[in-house]
């Protein structure tokens, strides 16, 4: 987003897009509208139909579905949904700022073998990774052995099927997301313009403050929604390391279309959640286009 | 590759062709199944008589295999719904009578099993394995007699219990505590259970309906309300876990295997259906899966040691199964999502 061409420079290559652009753009359209687009209108249409004893869908109008999504008992699921995810997103970014500018401030084949690093929990099973955490939290698991071990703890304690549990697994998840983008936004920061806030008088907080999070500011916010949203409604952790106790919006969701086979409701459900991240969204672009 | 889309083609023509459904031996099987509950043994020695590609695709509760089926996208030549589902599938016409000319190992099968109320004429389903639901208790932990369900949600157990993650299962459970029979689940009776479960349920450490006895093996937990077949196969790692039908009732489940409308390799979906129910085979998912097994010769063959094993056969009594509900699924959804909101 820093590095968007200016207005002038854009202006000598923007030519009207010819059949050849177009043509090379077709594979992505396509994608877009088969997969994007199409399902997202059979979820509009879908929440507001209704279903028939088995749980098929019958095609005959109602309200009823989005007057339950507003109902007290969702709202509140929503909101320790969104309260769960926006405390992921602060460790995420608390924890990973300092490591994606420790990264981008190395030299370059230190910095490669640096992010290899971040990476290579990606080659392994999203689930499998669940579940080692799993091994490591129970009552008789590695970390309460280590503890009991070190005599710093005499009984074990419940670490497992706790919010802590389903904090610890949400952060692990999507760490890396938050570490990528600003290590791409910090990487791009110019050194001397630190040692320039220095020169200028400005101690570390205020040069931290006032120049470098402005300067990685669009690593932030991409980092931000790279984690809240996929964090909003995620459903495996909190099945496997929360025990399936306290239900968030993603397991009331999954819910719909599996358990409970209300596909109208689930789809409702799920209408009313996209429009939630379109709106913010939406708002956050205008504020900062104000702000430019 | 090419061949089998051609092959499968000229089958088709050929089909058309001739008014008697005359057709080439089946090549596959699209088998629609619980997970962890079809040996891979048996699917191998299947293939290798039969010289047919078994397609296992697993489901985790009845409810997402129905949802799948509905669904449609692939055509499953056998699925193996639990016996409330399968109610639920004939009454909507979406099951194919089984020809029992071509599946003579269904003799094997006990009496009690056959004709049950989910398919009262037996026409369209095979009993797979069969089981209960009750109460493990980890005895070297819990020193307390635990006769029932009243005993299991007692507030001294709290956080040390597991529960299958099934909303009409805990609502049956309540129902029986309130003295309801079973299949009487109607909005007036789910709101009499809310405040039994909204106490319960503050007592629960884990609901898992996939694999409860890690938990319970684990150590997190002690005490389960699980399936059957769980508790056996935790009986059988250590005897310290003790199975105990609840005194207020207990009911049976009933998978089956069923042949669903659209299915394309009938000759293969029949094939199979005889050949789990040879009595070998049928002893051989018992020794994986040790729920109860409805195959009377197959239980014949199976170990003292197997058929002492309380989970598996429990004391005989009389047992009730699940009907097909209706519309109250979602509102026990609704009532299980409202009552974990609370906590």
């Amino acid at each position: 987003m820093q590095a968007l061409p200016t207005a002038a420079s854009a202006r000598a290559h923007a030519r009207p897009p010819k059949v050849v652009g177009w043509l090379l753009l077709a594979p992505l359209l396509v994608w877009l509208a088969a997969f994007v687009v199409l399902p997202l209108l059979v979820l509009l249409v879908y929440s507001f139909c209704q279903r028939d004893d088995l749980g098929r869908v019958v095609f005959s109008f109602t309200w009823e579905n989005y007057e339950r999504v507003f109902s007290p008992l969702y709202l509140r699921i929503l909101g320790r949904s969104i309260g769960y995810a926006g405390l992921t997103t602060i460790i995420c970014l608390v924890i990973g700022f300092p490591v994606a500018w420790f990264i981008a401030r190395q030299t370059p084949a230190r910095r490669n073998r640096l992010l290899l690093l971040v990476m290579i929990p990606f080659w392994t099973n999203f689930l499998i990774r669940t579940y080692a955490w799993i091994v490591i939290l129970k009552g008789e698991g590695l970390l309460n052995a280590l503890l009991q071990y070190g005599r710093i703890i005499a009984e074990p304690i419940e670490l497992l099927y706790t919010p802590f549990a389903v904090l610890t697994g949400l952060v692990y998840a999507y760490l890396p997301f938050m570490i990528l983008p600003i290590y791409v936004s910090a990487e791009k920061v110019d050194g001397s313009l630190v040692e320039a806030a220095h020169d200028l008088g400005a101690g570390p907080l205020r040069a931290f403050s006032s120049v470098i999070i402005p300067l990685t500011q669009p690593g932030i916010l991409a980092g931000v929604l790279l984690v809240f949203v996929p964090a909003i409604g995620m459903f495996a952790i909190t099945d496997l390391m929360g025990g399936a106790q306290v239900p968030l919006i993603g397991n009331v969701i999954q819910n719909q279309f599996l358990r409970a086979r209300n596909w109208p409701f689930g789809a409702a459900l799920g209408v009313v959640f996209t429009l939630l991240f379109v709106v913010t969204y939406a708002l956050a672009q205008r504020r900062r286009r104000r702000h430019a | 590759m090419k061949i089998i889309p051609c092959l499968r083609i000229l089958t088709l023509t050929v089909l058309c062709a001739c008014a008697v459904p005359l057709r080439a031996a089946d090549q596959e099987l699209n088998l629609f199944a619980w997970s962890e509950y079809v040996p891979q043994g048996v699917l191998e020695a299947f293939e290798e008589e039969t010289g047919i590609t078994v397609n296992y695709e697993t489901f985790a509760s009845g409810e997402e295999m129905l949802a799948k089926l509905i669904a449609g996208g692939t055509a499953y030549d056998l699925i193996q719904p639990p016996d409330y589902i399968a109610e639920a599938l004939i009454k909507n016409r979406l099951l194919l009578p089984v020809d029992f000319a071509q599946v003579p190992n269904f003799r094997h099968i006990l009496a009690e099993y056959k004709g049950m109320p989910h398919d009262p004429e037996q026409k369209f389903t095979v009993p797979y394995m069969t089981g209960t639901v009750g109460i493990v208790v980890n005895t070297e932990r819990i020193k307390t007699p635990i006769r029932g369900v009243k005993d299991l949600f007692s507030p001294q157990h709290k956080g040390r219990i597991v529960v299958v993650d099934d909303g009409r299962e805990l609502v049956t459970a309540a129902l029986y505590v309130l003295g309801h029979p079973l299949n009487n689940i109607t909005p007036e009776t789910l709101e009499q259970t809310r405040p039994l479960l909204a106490e319960w349920f503050n007592l629960i450490k884990l609901f898992d309906s996939d694999s409860p006895k890690t938990a319970l093996l684990n150590g997190d937990v002690d005490l389960g309300y699980v399936w059957g077949g769980e508790a056996a196969a935790l009986w059988n790692e250590d005897r310290k876990f003790q199975y105990v039908l609840p005194a207020e009732g207990a009911h049976l489940f009933v998978d089956v295997l069923a042949i669903p409308v659209g299915a394309k390799n009938l000759q293969a979906a029949h094939a199979f259906l005889d050949f789990v129910l040879r009595p070998e085979v049928s002893r051989q998912i018992s020794d994986e899966f040790p729920y109860t097994n409805p195959n009377g010769e197959a239980r014949k063959l199976l170990t003292d040691a197997q058929r002492a094993n309380p989970a598996s056969y429990p004391p005989a009594r009389p047992l009730d199964t699940f009907r097909h509900l209706g519309d109250t699924g979602a509102l026990i959804d609704e009532l299980v999502t409202d009552l974990k909101n609370a906590r």
